[in-house]
């Protein structure tokens, strides 16, 4: 830092100067906030035999008017996305499978922030004015499209996506959010994804990322999660979560099966690969296990790093670090021992796993309620979407047996318009028995769908009393019908309706690290802090429409072609044919013949000749007859083909 | 720029030009257009590609295969990822009949993963449609459309463009619901001609009776290879009894045969990739439409198309060898820049006067009455008086007749 020179020399010195103050000036400014790129991965054991894999990348960048357009580390492209579109906040996920909230839990930071619905979903909050946000939606859905080869774009027509004010999250009419159900999830989504990493899958934890074995998991979301503002500048948030069945030696999974003793894994069983060191420009590279409440209640760990080899499990390597975990009552949840990558290298690789000695049985904590839809009715016409919730109980092992009180659920669900959904036709079922809309429903909002133009969306603040042991709402829909154009290829297989949300807003899934120093700095566990309703997705519905017969148009052209034409023909047949002529013709040629011919006519026209006159006099007139008749009947079918298709 | 080679043609132009300034405007406006069509007005400097895979469902996963083979091919002979546009309407990778996740194997061997970590999809499952299609090939996008997805060829563009699917006489089913038909085809490819969107397209197309999807093709530059003939059906080359489907297509397996023998400098031709197809191994007969195209084959390398082999100029310093280079090319071009100053002008007369024409003809009367009475009324009205009508006068014809 050299002071700057006052410019007594001649005046070509000014600008160096200048530049020399700005470069310090500007170094000076970007050294305490640089951009930074961290990697971390959690393990999880899962109660049915199952192991969880959460890897968390974060880069951020500063405020962009102290960098200007460069990134170090930070990916360009999603740079570049946000200045365009004025993206405060948006979030997009890529899931296969659904979240088992039963056996994989349903009220820790997990299953409330990673758990998606099958297919694509995106949301994006905009910093805009309202009239612009459809049109900067559309244009976000095909960059996105095109970033992540998946058909994202398909979200950019009014019918695809809603604007939702509180149902799934609070804001002032600038987010917009968007489901595809069936979108595929593949190796083309993921590649993208991993080039926004400044290592791409080359080095450090991303290297574990070998696709066979990922996609061969029971669920898989990919996530990318961006918020922006002035003060913080871009982070960028991108997860994978996959819940893989450990590819075990055959004799252990055997073994286990009859002990039922968990299946023991490595990284080298979960993804085909060991870890070998960071990626170099990471600030920091952790891999995480994480131990259940169930699991530590059994096991008693005391708190000591030591515990990591007891008389239940094992794990592989010896942790740097043990972290307790609260959840928001300030209840002991979960225990986390702690791996730093950048102690291991290409010679000496992690392949942390963990060995069963005991058999262990244990349970995640559930979600207050489980939800779950389905559908009801039959038959192309109509129908009714149904919501089940049954409850867990979990307030009684939190608050007591306290019954008096009640839980509140949000419901968030978008709908087609091709299912036209009847609001007014709500019912509520509380244990059995029927409740009036008002005993239950506290805030409820419609925005109900338009054909061609906009989806159903339902938002409602509903009011379980505590002792409900079950509860399920019913809504009656029509089936529509779609132009002959618009059904997909496979119009065969069905429509979907894109899962619902509920979530519980008196419920948090916050998890508190009390002993965790501030300076550890890790972004996944800063995630699992942050205070987040616990919430989740229902089953997507298939709906069966009515299809059309696809080769019916090309049926009636042939048909109706058909018809004409015999029409016209014989018309011009009976106009142009001159009957008296063709006889005479006959006559002249049968006396020009020979013997034979001759002998022929006699054979012939003895018995025919009398008999041959009538009968043609006779069916000229019949054939007249039927003419009339034909015409008639013709002209009627056509007139009323017509008319009904017009 | 053209700083090498001239054809003969385009040499004859200094003395033609000065002829040509002194006749009628229309005849000036033909030797422009001839001028314009001669297949060295650009130098072949980039390569596209365009796979195409148009069927759905998991019983026709050979043809994602095919289309992936030629994809690692292409890519392997130097094209990259953003000048490759490939179009899949299903996923097979992922598919849950899959046994091999994440895996696309087109030999029981399963030596080779189709669908390795670097596979770049621009339109897939139901984006694959005859109108996207023909959007790539023409470039009439929405603004919206990213540049990944857009064939972004210019005039000194080779193309290759590879099919494959179900097909019949003179079409091609997209996802079994809609046709690409003949004309569209050639629609498409006049329509990239006249905009300059390449300089030669090969045409590759692997389906039942492929010949004839090239039938109405006019536009010159394109060559176009099919696996069979009309009235042949294009076969699969063998089941693999894991993957529980055939893989891979014969037509696209013996093009691959051939390609894995070379490398990006390999000098093979086109001619000897024709003449590697054996019909007794195709099980049908493989055409070739080389009627269009100019150069002699045995001197065109498959790299011109399947791969990206660009030519260096050798210079000693950046500098010095720029403005050598341009002081070659300086005269040629002044007469090029002369030679596309009358083309347009030719052009643009050429333009006015179809309009005009235009203009005089659609004045008609009763055309003006018809649209007249067609304003007012609902036209489904109008049709149904004249089907009315039409029955009225049959009856009343019927009734004279007897």
């Amino acid at each position: 830092m050299a002071p700057p020179r006052p410019p007594t020399g001649p005046i070509l010195f000014l600008p160096l100067v200048f530049l020399f103050l700005f470069t310090t000036a500007a170094a000076s400014a970007a050294a305490p906030e640089d951009e930074k790129f961290t990697e971390e991965l959690l393990l999880r054991p899962l109660p049915d035999r199952k192991a969880l894999a959460h890897f968390h990348f974060r880069s951020s960048a500063p405020p962009a008017a102290s960098v200007g357009r460069h990134h170090h580390l930070f990916p360009k492209a999603i740079s570049q996305l946000v200045k365009k579109y004025h993206i405060s906040e948006l979030e997009l996920s890529f899931t296969q499978g659904r979240w088992n909230y039963e056996q994989w839990g349903g009220f820790d930071p997990m299953s409330t922030n990673n758990a998606k619905p099958p297919g694509v979903e995106l949301w994006a909050v905009f910093d805009l004015p309202l009239s612009e946000i459809d049109a900067t939606w559309k244009n976000l859905t095909h960059t996105l499209s095109g970033l992540f080869c998946a058909s994202i774009n398909f979200l950019e027509s009014s019918t695809a996506f809603s604007a939702p004010r509180w149902g799934f999250k609070l804001n002032e009419g600038n987010l917009r959010y968007g489901a595809l159900p069936r979108e595929a999830v593949c190796t083309e989504n993921l590649t993208p994804w991993l080039k926004l990493l400044p290592c791409r899958d080359k080095a450090g934890i991303a290297s574990l990322l070998y696709r066979p074995s990922i996609y061969k998991g029971y669920y898989h979301s990919q996530k990318l999660k961006l918020r922006s503002s002035q003060s913080l500048g871009i982070i960028l948030d991108q997860t994978l979560t996959v819940v893989l069945q450990p590819n075990n030696v055959h004799g252990e999974q055997l073994h286990s099966n009859h002990g039922q003793l968990q299946p023991n894994w490595s990284m080298r069983h979960l993804f085909n690969r060991k870890l070998s060191g960071k990626c170099l420009v990471s600030k920091s590279s952790r891999v995480f296990i994480e131990v259940d409440k169930g699991i530590a209640d059994e096991v008693n760990i005391s708190g000591s790093v030591h515990s990591w080899s007891n008389e239940f499990f094992v794990l592989s390597n010896s942790p740097d670090k043990l972290i307790k975990g609260q959840n928001h009552l300030e209840m002991q949840s979960s225990f986390l021992y702690v791996y730093d990558a950048s102690n291991y290298s290409e010679e000496q690789p992690l392949d942390l796993g963990i060995t069963w000695k005991l058999p262990l049985i244990w349970t995640c904590t559930p979600s207050p309620f489980h939800a779950s839809r389905f559908l009801m009715g039959s038959g192309n016409e109509r129908g009714s979407i149904a919501l089940s919730f049954m409850s867990t109980n979990l307030h009684k092992k939190i608050s007591g047996s306290a019954n008096d009180c009640s839980i509140k659920a949000v419901i968030f669900q978008v709908v087609p318009w091709y299912v036209k959904v009847y609001y007014h036709s709500l019912e509520i079922f509380i244990d059995g028995s029927r409740k009036t809309v008002s005993e239950v429903v506290d805030k409820i909002h419609v925005i109900p769908s338009e054909d061609k133009l906009l989806p159903g969306t339902l938002e409602m603040l509903l009011r379980f009393p505590c002792s409900m042991q079950s509860g399920t709402l019913t809504l009656d829909f029509d089936k529509g019908f779609l132009h002959i154009d618009e059904y997909p290829p496979d119009a065969n297989q069905g429509f979907d309706i894109p899962s619902a949300l509920v979530s519980f807003p008196e419920f948090s899934s916050a998890r508190s690290y009390p002993e965790i120093d501030p300076v550890l700095g890790s972004p996944l566990l800063e995630n699992f802090q942050e205070d987040s309703v616990v919430k989740s997705y229902t089953e997507v519905l298939l709906v069966p429409l009515t299809t059309p017969d696809f080769s019916m148009p090309y049926n009636v052209i042939t048909f109706t072609c058909t018809v004409l034409a015999l029409y016209f023909g014989s018309l011009l047949n009976a106009l142009r044919r001159r009957i008296g002529e063709e006889e005479r013709e006959l006559k002249k040629r049968a006396t020009r013949h020979g013997l034979i011919s001759r002998l022929l006519a006699k054979l012939r026209g003895q018995k025919v000749d009398p008999s041959e006159s009538g009968s043609s006099f006779e069916s000229t007139g019949s054939k007249k007859l039927l003419f009339k008749v034909v015409f008639v009947a013709v002209a009627a079918v056509l007139f009323h083909y017509f008319s009904n298709n017009s | 720029m053209a700083f090498g080679r001239r054809s003969p043609g385009s040499s004859r132009h200094p003395p033609a030009l000065t002829i040509v300034t002194a006749l009628l405007l229309a005849s000036l406006y033909f030797a422009a257009a001839a001028a314009a069509l001669s297949p060295t007005d650009a130098m072949h400097n980039n390569n596209w590609a365009v796979l195409v895979c148009t069927s759905r469902f998991w019983f026709n996963y050979r043809h994602m295969a095919n289309t992936l083979s030629l994809y690692r091919t292409v890519k392997r002979l130097g094209i990259p990822d953003e000048r490759i546009i490939l179009m899949l309407a299903d996923d097979m990778a992922c598919n849950p009949r899959n046994s091999y996740p994440a895996q696309v194997f087109n030999n029981e061997n399963h030596q080779l993963n189709l669908y390795g970590d670097n596979v770049e999809v621009d339109y897939r499952g139901y984006e694959v449609t005859v109108e996207n299609f023909l959007r790539v090939l023409t470039g009439r996008h929405e603004s919206a459309v990213p540049r990944s997805k857009r064939l972004l060829s210019d005039e000194g563009s080779h193309i290759l463009l590879y099919m494959t699917g179900h097909g019949g006489d003179e079409f091609l089913k997209f996802q079994d619901s809609e046709e690409l038909q003949s004309h569209d085809l050639a629609d498409a490819v006049k329509q990239m001609k006249e905009k300059h969107r390449f300089k030669e397209l090969l045409i590759m197309v692997d389906t039942c009776q492929a010949a004839t999807l090239f039938s109405q093709l006019q536009s010159p530059g394109v060559l176009a290879i099919g696996s069979s003939m009309k009235g042949e059906n294009s076969y699969s080359h063998h089941l693999d009894s894991d993957v529980g489907v055939s893989v891979v297509d014969r037509f696209t397996y013996y093009t691959l045969a051939f390609f894995e023998k070379l490398n990006m400098y390999s000098n093979a031709s086109l001619n000897s990739l024709f003449t590697s197809y054996n019909p007794s191994m195709l099980l049908s007969t493989a055409y070739y439409r080389m009627d269009l195209y100019e150069r002699p084959l045995n001197e065109v390398p498959v790299t011109n198309f399947f791969g990206s082999v660009m030519k260096t100029l050798h210079t000693d310093s950046a500098y010095t060898g720029f403005l050598a280079a341009h002081d070659n090319e300086t005269p040629m071009s002044t007469g090029d820049n002369l030679d596309d100053h009358f083309m347009l002008k030719g052009r643009a007369i050429a333009r006015r006067s179809t309009i005009e024409k235009e203009a005089q003809l659609t004045p008609h009367g009763w055309t003006e009455v018809l649209a007249e009475q067609l304003e007012g009324k609902n036209t489904d009205t109008v049709v149904m008086y004249g089907l009315g009508a039409m029955g009225i006068l049959l009856a009343l014809s019927t009734w004279l007749s007897m």
